[in-house]
């Protein structure tokens, strides 16, 4: 039985538009902002995996793996960024870090 | 031949060049022997030429502007005019260069003016040597860019900065229309060459060439300060003595003349041309004179005489009398030469005093420059059998022998201007040499100076040996210029010529006598007491070159200002700058509204992103539906 490519698009539109819920949201938690991109990206990669499948093409799916790698490494850079950030203010509210503004 | 020639000009580029480059590194010296010997050495060409001289020739040198149907090649045309010129100029400033060298002897900035001195030369036989009207216009702007320089000479103060200028900005006037005549000659035949286009005047109807006669007397009008543009030359002194010396006899002013003497051929065909030429002179010279009368400035007497004797030479070139205009020129050159420089050890020796009101009993304390001073101005005076008088006479000759009502109303003009100048010249060297008072201030450097003076003197007195009238063997030049000469003149008897001159001496006499009357004895001391009292309306009127220059000042000046300062206030700053102002305002203002918009929240940035890529998406949904 195969999905639809209708299917997998609907999904990965929900899936993308929770993620980008998640970052406007919760903005308290600079770590719930960095799942809620991750969620976003996975949607991307899922568009990606399902227009692979339905054109037989395996670009796609190197694209996802391609993204994979590159999440995880934005990861842990993010979540360094994270710790250093807790560490000068104790807080990982984003609101917290607003010196730069107009 | 084209080596002379070459050398000729190159000469005195070279020496100028040299001094202008590295004059202030070698010894003071060397740079004054330098840039005399480019002048005596282009002097030496100019003789060499003479010699070799057999009919009038043209020399290419090189090539310079050659584009399309324009071609303005490096060539030079040798014929009677321009090599008389040559002679008279490098000779002229031979001297003057020599007599600068101890005129300047205190002057600490000798580098340039040795450097625009020898430029002024070049720039002036440029233009006189040159066969084509580009190579022409070359010297003419390059003696008006000299004059400006070297009449702003002393620059730090700021009368003589604003002489330099006004006598820059007057002639531009004059340029300007020159310029248009030569790019209409261009347009109508093609080509830039003075040989050429001399003899294809009959090609073109008889208007056009009446209308670029008229532009090109205008140019003339500006370069030889002729009425209504001759109020730069009084300013003009503002310079050092012996620049004067040289606008006034041997460049700049002369090349006006040369310019109508050299397109006579072209223009002389229409006679509106000739007669406007005519009454122009004519009426400068009346002008000048009447001037010079009432000057008190040694040297504004001076000035005002060269505008009146330039306005002769006019008159002689609008009767046609080429000859007799040269002729004027050249001896013009001598004795007006030589009263500059004697002025020059006048002023030297009275502490730089020029009031002549103020000098007096120089007779027997300068006795050298009293006799050369008193030959010059015999010449200027036209006292009979010296330079002056023979020259002047041929010009008076020939307006009479055109006849007609015009040309007859011209001559009793300018036997009344002869009057005058007789008249004026007496009245200056009555107050500067004669009467009580002679201290003088004698300096190392005078002796020289006055040296330089003796053979100008000569040459003044001994100037009507150049062409002399026919009854007395006839004359030089007119061998000489006999090729240039267009058709046939009429030619006066013998007893007509002696009729006329014999008017031209009583009148000259008849003037020495009223300066005598006036000026001459115990007159004298009544005179100096007058002068201390308020002057008459006329004689302020004559002072003040009858006003002209205020009427100028009213006329273009004033109106220019108001003009300018309501571009300057009203459109560049109320207009332009404001509205510049304000739009940067407005920008600025809006910035720092929308800048609030950067809050430091990243969560209110996402969002703005979201919208926007929703605002994006939303787009092109409606497109897609």
């Amino acid at each position: 039985m195969t999905v639809p490519l209708y299917h997998v698009l609907v999904l990965a539109a929900i899936l993308f538009a929770l993620g980008l819920a998640c970052v406007i949201a919760w903005r308290a938690n600079v770590i719930m902002m960095l799942i809620g991109i991750e969620i976003m990206l996975n949607a991307v990669m899922l568009t990606f995996v399902g227009g692979s499948a339905q054109w037989g093409i395996a670009d796609g799916q190197l694209f996802s793996l391609m993204l994979m790698a590159l999440t995880s490494a934005e990861v842990s850079l993010a979540l360094a960024m994270v710790v250093y950030l807790h560490r000068r203010k104790q807080s990982v509210n984003t609101d917290d870090f607003n010196s730069m503004n107009g | 031949m084209s080596t002379y020639l070459a050398l000729m000009l190159l000469l005195p580029l070279f020496g100028g060049s040299l001094s202008a480059l590295c004059g202030r590194n070698l010894p003071r010296r060397l740079v004054e022997i330098w840039v005399c010997a480019a002048v005596w050495g282009s002097f030496v060409c100019a003789w060499l030429t003479a010699v070799a001289y057999r009919a009038p020739v043209k020399v290419a040198l090189g090539s310079w502007l050659a584009a399309f149907d324009l071609k303005a090649p490096l060539s030079l045309y040798l014929d009677p005019l321009s090599l008389s010129l040559v002679l008279m100029i490098t000779f002229v400033c031979g001297l003057i260069h020599v007599y600068a060298v101890f005129y300047m002897a205190g002057e600490a900035d000798y580098a340039r003016f040795f450097a625009l001195l020898n430029l002024f030369v070049f720039a002036m036989l440029t233009l006189v040597l040159a066969e084509n009207l580009p190579l022409l216009y070359l010297g003419w702007e390059g003696v008006g860019f000299c004059s400006y320089l070297l009449i702003g000479f002393w620059y730090t103060d700021q009368k003589n900065a604003d002489a330099g200028r006004k006598a820059f900005i007057t002639t531009r006037i004059g340029d300007t229309a020159l310029v248009i005549a030569l790019a209409w000659l261009f347009q109508l035949f093609g080509t830039f060459s003075i040989t050429e286009l001399n003899g294809m005047a009959f090609l073109v109807p008889g208007g056009v060439i009446t209308a670029i006669g008229l532009l090109m007397l205008v140019g003339a009008m500006g370069k030889s300060a002729q009425i209504p543009l001759m109020v730069w030359l009084p300013d003009a002194m503002a310079g050092p003595t012996p620049v004067s010396a040289m606008i006034h006899a041997a460049t700049m002013v002369t090349a006006g003349v040369y310019l109508l003497a050299r397109m006579f051929p072209l223009i002389g065909g229409s006679a509106t041309v000739t007669a406007a030429i005519a009454v122009t002179g004519c009426l400068t010279a009346f002008y000048g004179a009447t001037c010079a009368v009432a000057q008190r400035d040694l040297k504004r007497v001076l000035a005002f005489s060269t505008i009146s004797q330039i306005g002769y030479m006019m008159l002689g070139v609008g009767a046609g009398a080429i000859t007799a205009a040269t002729f004027h020129l050249l001896v013009h050159a001598f004795f007006k030469a030589l009263l500059f420089l004697g002025a020059g050890c006048v002023i030297t020796a009275m502490h730089h005093e020029q009031d002549i009101y103020k000098m007096g009993g120089l007779r027997r304390t300068l006795p050298v420059t009293f006799w050369c001073y008193l030959a010059g101005t015999a010449c200027l005076a036209g006292l009979p059998f010296t330079g002056g008088f023979f020259s002047k006479d041929s010009i008076l000759g020939a307006v009479w022998l055109k006849g007609g009502m015009l040309y007859g109303g011209l001559y009793l003009l300018a036997l009344v201007t002869a009057l005058l100048t007789a008249f004026y010249s007496f009245r200056m060297v009555y107050l500067v040499f004669f009467g009580g008072n002679g201290h003088v201030h004698q300096t190392a450097q005078l002796k020289p100076m006055q040296a330089v003076l003796i053979p100008l003197a000569v040459f003044g007195l001994l100037g009507g040996l150049l062409n002399l009238p026919d009854y007395l063997g006839g004359g030089l030049l007119d061998h000489f210029f006999a090729p240039l000469r267009q058709g046939k003149a009429a030619e006066a008897s013998h007893l007509q010529e002696v009729a006329l001159q014999a008017v031209a001496g009583v009148i000259a006499l008849a003037g020495l006598w009223a300066a005598h009357l006036r000026y001459g004895g115990a007159a004298r001391a009544e005179r100096l007491m007058e002068a201390k009292r308020d002057s008459s309306p006329l004689l302020a009127f004559l002072f003040n070159a009858w006003y002209f220059d205020a009427l100028y000042r009213t006329l273009f000046i004033r109106p220019y200002q108001a003009f300018a300062a309501v571009l300057w206030q009203k459109v560049d700053e109320g207009v332009i700058d404001d509205s510049l102002d304000r739009l940067s305002g407005a920008v600025g203002t809006t910035g720092s509204w929308l800048g609030r918009w950067t809050t430091g929240h990243v969560s209110l940035y996402i969002f703005s992103f979201a919208a926007g890529g929703a605002l994006i998406l939303g787009y092109l949904a409606w497109l897609a539906l």
